[in-house]
């Protein structure tokens, strides 16, 4: 019996001295999501959203758009410093209905390290857009959602996928 | 002879004028006193299912109940529609429930906070609209019925025509859809050639613009949709914002000796939301 006490002992005290920091390779440069934006894109991809009906499990809950009018005509250039600040940007709309109210003017960001909310600013005028995966803009695809509210809740919104140029 | 003729006929005529303005008058005053005597109600939010909290704001000037201190709510589902029930807060009619007391905001201003499923002990597939009035505790004095207001769809009901997405404004894409299997009369069913008549309307009601017989798109053997934005189909002045459109899905059927006749659906109106 005392040999089993001696034995487990021994086992207990091996592996507590076999403890040690386990090293994980480094994870590499964060990536600086508001300079990725930097640059001119073109419209690709629009969908329209139902998210009433999304919300109500209803059948028809999106629909791509892309076809219906020339919204490929259309390029967003966001514009910035070398630090990969946000500085002016530019909607050239082509024949594709509009997206946003303005064609030019500033955009900022709510966050700059982890950012949701582009704002678009000229003037007195503003309008958000909100930033889908950051994952995307790695294979160069820049997501951007806009939503319709009705007393608070979002009923509509609208999907535009981007293209680097 | 002739002249007194004319000056008796012309004398007639005026005082018919008259007597046609007074009674416009009179009916305009009656309209307005009517009007006026029916209260007013609100809703927050404007549009509501059968599972959201809703508050009613109800100003009772100009009815019984103005410048009472309390009023109580009488409310019932499913007006004109069957399966209907009492709320749960209503009482008795003459000794009316305290739960169904209206919290008094203002002079003639009340409001009342309530989620149907639960005032009405209902499922959300089983509401379909709901109705209420405004009384004193014993029922002495009351306001007109107010109903009857459409709770929006929690359950999917597929039909002949819908449209994509459920709510949108004017600068919106909308989509209009034929499901001709599910058409609900015969030449619906074997209508073919199908083209779409579109109407718009400024948020008065009064045309702003339309155009009729567009091509549409031919999904499958059984459907048929047209996407649009208002302003791609027609020229909105500057200035004026739409406050509805309206569909209608046309085509041809085969007579009995094979020619072509035209023939159309009913006209389906649709209310542009306005977003907050």
């Amino acid at each position: 019996m005392k040999r089993i006490q001696y034995i487990l002992f021994s086992i207990c005290i091996l592996s507590i001295w076999s403890c040690k920091p386990e090293e994980f390779a480094p994870i590499g440069e964060p990536q600086n999501v508001v300079k990725s934006i930097q640059g001119t894109w073109g419209l690709t991809k629009v969908t329209q959203i139902d998210q009433d009906a999304t919300t109500k499990g209803f059948p028809y809950k999106q629909l791509d758009i892309t076809s219906v009018y020339p919204y490929t005509d259309l390029a967003l250039a966001f514009l910035g410093d070398a630090q990969g600040n946000p500085g002016t940007f530019t909607i050239t709309s082509g024949n594709s209905p509009k997206i946003a109210d303005l064609t030019s003017g500033n955009w900022t960001v709510d966050d700059a390290k982890a950012p949701t909310i582009i704002s678009l600013k000229n003037g007195a005028v503003t309008n958000s857009l909100t930033i889908g995966s950051y994952i995307s803009l790695k294979s160069g695809k820049l997501i951007i959602k806009k939503g319709k509210k009705l007393n608070g809740k979002v009923i509509l919104s609208y999907q535009y996928e981007f293209t680097k140029k | 002879m002739e002249r007194s003729f004319f000056l008796t006929s012309m004398n007639s005529l005026k005082s018919n004028l008259t007597m046609k303005k007074i009674l416009l008058l009179f009916i305009c005053c009656v309209s307005a006193q009517w009007a006026a005597a029916q209260g007013k109600v609100t809703f927050s939010p404007l549009t509501f299912t059968a599972e959201d909290e809703v508050t009613i704001t109800l100003d009772v000037t100009g009815t019984p109940l103005a410048g009472a201190n309390d009023v109580y709510i009488w409310a019932f589902s499913n007006d004109g529609v069957g399966g209907g029930k009492d709320a749960s807060t209503n009482g008795q009619w003459a000794a009316s429930s305290e739960d169904g007391k209206m919290t008094k905001t203002g002079t003639n201003i009340f409001t009342f906070k309530f989620t149907a499923t639960t005032l009405f002990g209902q499922s959300p597939a089983e509401l379909i609209n709901f109705g209420f009035l405004g009384k004193s505790k014993d029922g002495s004095k009351q306001t007109p019925d107010y109903k009857p207001f459409k709770f929006d769809p929690l359950v999917f009901t597929a039909s002949q025509f819908r449209m994509f997405p459920a709510k949108l404004d004017y600068t919106d894409m909308a989509t209009v859809y034929f499901h001709q299997d599910l058409a609900t009369t015969v030449n619906l069913q074997r209508m073919t050639n199908v083209k779409v008549n579109l109407s718009f309307y400024n948020e008065a009601g009064d045309p702003v613009g339309s155009k009729q017989g567009i091509a549409t798109v031919k999904e499958s053997a059984i459907l048929f949709s047209y996407s649009f934005i208002p302003d791609r189909v027609i020229t909105i002045p500057a200035g004026i914002k739409l406050g509805k459109f309206s569909y209608q899905f046309t085509g041809t059927v085969k007579d009995a000796n094979g020619l072509d006749v035209p023939t159309s659906g009913p006209v389906t109106e649709v209310v542009y939301t306005v977003f907050n």
